[in-house]
């Protein structure tokens, strides 16, 4: 495991992992409601009414992280569900049908109250039904509707232009299903929702974004990364699971403040950092020491993924009079802007200008498939920049069929042969 | 980007293509001229899809191509266009890997894809995509991408029919609001849309409908047409005009009404959709009978009729595409199952499976009805391999099976 050069990259998972096991004595000892949720929920409804999440695309990546999803995904193949079936959405819900606690990470998932989703591809409700099932819990899904306006450069319309950008007839849908998740919350908790709280919550989440926006431009402007992309990742998703938090924005300033601080005293995530890398994709849970493997000889450091960059640019709404439609806004086209055409190529393609980018690596997840949409796109759109890319068929959370030599030999003849070559023209 | 030759000479001569399409075509028609079973005619509208939709085109008819069942056929008809299922072009065109990744889009949609960027799909007034799949809305997405960096391919304008299929009244709601869009959006594609021009394409559909029953009719629960011949008369009505398909259709009943019951087991196949023959062919060809498949390309293509009698007939349309038409998206199990558990419960002698190597939907509801069949005694097959190119070991597993509940029930 790569060493974690700064202290807020230790507080965060500290933070997580403390915030896990309260999660777990408040729902045994307390008998407290808390729901399952994909990753591109509102989450900000949950925190409004005080019911912790658990995100599902998190906790399959403790598991992978931990070696169990081999384990994991064998089971799910031995109940009938075949190989070629995506992984990052099921490996969580496996966790659970193997009816193994005593192996699961930190004692495993208990029984939630609620299982949600949004139906961004056709498995969704399949895996989520099936696993709610498993617990004898409820599923609450959004209906994800089909986007039609398209304008290339969405980013510079989300924040301010929300409302024609995402289009009306699509926020109307998605706010009258948020206010039916918001019935179903007041059902669970018996409390009311108080849209007054969820204002107040949407402002802290674009303080928290606006700090990670000075962190990514610190990134972009420093003479060599400051931070490494790893670690970024680590600190960004510790605050965006529990987005608007008081220690969520508290945590993104520090974190901000910290690299900030190391490009004062001129440190370098990598002091000999020759080449910037670009990470496309979800992140290798299995094998975070890949992004580390080429400093030491190609002097190559992962300086982007999409988690830092995603929060300013996805998240960040000015004009909350309906914080309800703002929120809406945000949750409606997540999956549009990170993987479909326009919207991902033309993102990535600004982001790996804005951060001096050499070479980038595009996952495609053929154990994961509808998240390998739009990578042609997005890989065409590098390389005509004169950014060369190197395609890794790999999945994010199975290290079943991946090979840490290979894959590394892989990039390091990718670097020597396309990548180097380039730079020393240059 | 890369081109091919292929477009090159599309982006350099428009006509190219259309050439090509319509020599195609008029072979077609000269050929089917002389036919007078109905039977084979329509079994040959079946294996030229894109025929009479090129001849509405040449003719100077609208026509409109869609890509799967959800689209109201009627609404595109009382426009005045013409409509077609795009079941066409070539999946693996060269010019694909350039935009689709590998292993991540299903045959079927690879095709109307690869058919749209090469120009074969220049014919349509409009390509219509529906929301029955969410490949379908990335199929909608990677097009409209395409068409933006390449504007002069030859792709036809593009338009996303949004009906989600949950079942919730917000989806309801969202639905209805989007078929009306739709109606709007062909008004102005053909600028006529007369009063009674609705209700006429009703009745015509639901005259055609009548005709799939009657069909369907015969092969259960005494079938006296194979699977394969079936699912040719059925999946034809996707590429003709309904009322000549009806009239075909009734015929074809006429005839096979006088024949004798096949002897042979009766099968049903679920899974992955088939918008082709072979897995019934081989499933056949092994003495068994397919008499129905979970499936909009068969068993599951008619439904009910629209109900007009509440007089809102885009509402209607819609009420019968939301409510009565498959989807891979439907949802909750209970209603996604409910035609399956219903089908397969009632005599038949074993279900096969289709989940080829391509599938990431339809695997996760395998265990779920595998249980309902082990619970019911019902004997089933799993099969794992593209059914376009069926392997001697797969052709043993379902002689095996047929084999195994000849002797077992």
């Amino acid at each position: 495991m790569a060493e974690k050069q700064l202290n807020c990259t230790l507080e965060a998972g500290e933070h997580q992992k403390a915030r896990f096991a309260q999660l777990r004595k408040n729902v045994f000892e307390k008998q407290q409601p808390y729901a399952i949720v994909q990753a591109d929920m509102p989450f900000e409804l949950f925190h409004v009414m005080d019911v912790p999440v658990v995100s599902n695309q998190w906790w399959a990546a403790i598991i992978s992280a931990k070696r169990l999803s081999a384990y994991y995904l064998d089971t799910l193949n031995s109940l009938g569900f075949h190989e070629g079936l995506c992984r990052y959405c099921s490996l969580a819900a496996a966790s659970t049908l193997a009816k193994d606690p005593e192996r699961a990470p930190w004692g495993g998932l208990p029984k939630p109250a609620l299982l949600c989703a949004r139906l961004t591809c056709d498995c969704l409700q399949r895996v989520f039904g099936i696993w709610a099932e498993a617990f004898g819990s409820e599923f609450v899904f959004i209906d994800n509707p089909g986007a039609t306006e398209l304008p290339p450069r969405w980013w510079e319309l989300s924040r301010y232009r929300w409302r024609e950008l995402f289009e009306e007839h699509r926020l109307k849908l998605t706010v009258a299903q948020l206010q039916n998740l918001i019935k179903v919350l007041e059902r669970v908790t018996g409390r009311r929702f108080q849209l007054d709280r969820l204002h107040d919550l949407m402002e802290r989440v674009n303080r928290q974004e606006e700090y990670f926006e000075e962190a990514y431009k610190l990134i972009c402007s420093a003479p060599k990364t400051p931070v490494r992309m790893h670690e970024q990742v680590a600190n960004v998703m510790a605050a965006q699971w529990e987005r608007g938090s008081d220690w969520a924005v508290e945590h993104a300033r520090a974190f901000r403040d910290q690299i900030q601080e190391r490009i004062k005293q001129g440190v370098a995530a990598c002091p000999n950092e020759r080449l910037r890398l670009m990470w496309v994709g979800a992140g290798l849970w299995h094998d975070t020491d890949f992004y580390t493997a080429f400093e030491e000889e190609f002097g190559a450091v992962f300086v982007w993924s999409m988690y830092l960059a995603f929060g300013p640019d996805g998240y960040i709404r000015y004009g909350l009079d309906d914080p309800l439609l703002a929120l809406a806004s945000r949750t409606v086209s997540m999956n549009e802007q990170l993987h479909n055409p326009p919207w991902a190529n033309e993102w990535i393609l600004h982001h790996a200008r804005q951060h001096r980018i050499d070479a980038a690596l595009v996952l495609t997840p053929l154990g994961t498939r509808p998240a390998a949409t739009g990578n042609r796109f997005i890989e065409r759109a590098l390389e005509e920049s004169g950014i060369p890319v190197l395609r890794i068929v790999a999945d994010m959370v199975d290290a079943r069929g991946w090979d840490p030599k290979a894959m590394r030999q892989m990039v390091s003849e990718f670097l020597t042969h396309r990548v180097l070559p380039r730079r020393t023209l240059r | 980007m890369h081109i091919t030759y292929y477009m090159r000479c599309l982006i350099a001569e428009p006509w190219f293509k259309m050439q090509t399409l319509h020599m195609t075509n008029s072979d077609f028609t000269a050929k089917l001229g002389n036919v007078s079973d109905p039977i084979e005619r329509l079994t040959r509208h079946y294996e030229n899809p894109a025929a009479d939709a090129l001849a509405a085109a040449s003719n100077g008819v609208p026509v409109v191509g869609i890509t799967s069942n959800t689209v109201p056929w009627e609404l595109i008809r009382a426009a005045g266009a013409f409509p077609c299922v795009i079941n066409s072009g070539n999946a693996n065109h060269p010019d694909i890997p350039n935009f689709m990744e590998e292993g991540v889009f299903e045959e079927r949609i690879r095709a109307i894809f690869g058919a749209a960027i090469s120009g074969e799909l220049q014919h349509l007034s409009l390509l219509l995509i529906s929301r029955a799949s969410e490949q379908e809305y990335k199929l909608y997405l990677y097009l409209r991408e395409v068409a933006r960096q390449n504007p002069n391919l030859r792709i036809p304008p593009v338009y996303l029919y949004d009906m989600l299929h949950t079942r919730t009244s917000e989806s309801y709601s969202y639905g209805l609001e989007r078929t009306r869009c739709l109606k709007e959006r062909l008004e102005k594609l053909t600028g006529k849309f007369a009063d009674n021009a609705l209700q006429q394409a009703i009745e015509e559909s639901n005259a055609a409908r009548g005709s799939i029953r009657k069909l369907l009719s015969l092969r259960q629960p005494q079938p006296k047409v194979s699977g394969t011949e079936a699912l040719a008369l059925i999946g034809s009505s996707f590429f003709v005009n309904r009322d000549e398909y009806r009239r075909l259709a009734e015929q074809a009943a006429k005839l096979i009404e006088q024949r004798n019951p096949l002897t042979g087991k009766k099968v049903l196949v679920t899974g992955a959709s088939l918008n082709h023959r072979n897995l019934h062919q081989a499933v056949e060809k092994h003495r068994a009978v397919v008499v129905a498949e979970d499936d909009w390309w068969g068993s599951q293509s008619a439904g009910e009729d629209v109900d007009t009698g509440s007089g809102d007939f885009v509402k209607a349309i819609f009420e019968k595409y939301y409510l009565d038409t498959p989807s891979p998206r439907l949802f909750p199990f209970e209603i996604a199952d409910a035609w399956f558990q219903k089908t397969s419960a009632d005599e038949i002698d074993g279900v096969v499976f289709y989940l080829p190597p391509e599938d990431c939907v339809t695997g996760w509801d395998y265990p779920r009805r595998r249980r309902y069949l082990d619970e019911r005694g019902i004997p089933h097959l799993i099969v794992r391999e593209d059914a376009r190119s069926i392997s001697e070991e797969c052709h043993g597993r379902i002689e095996a099976f047929v084999q195994s509940i000849e002797a077992g029930r």
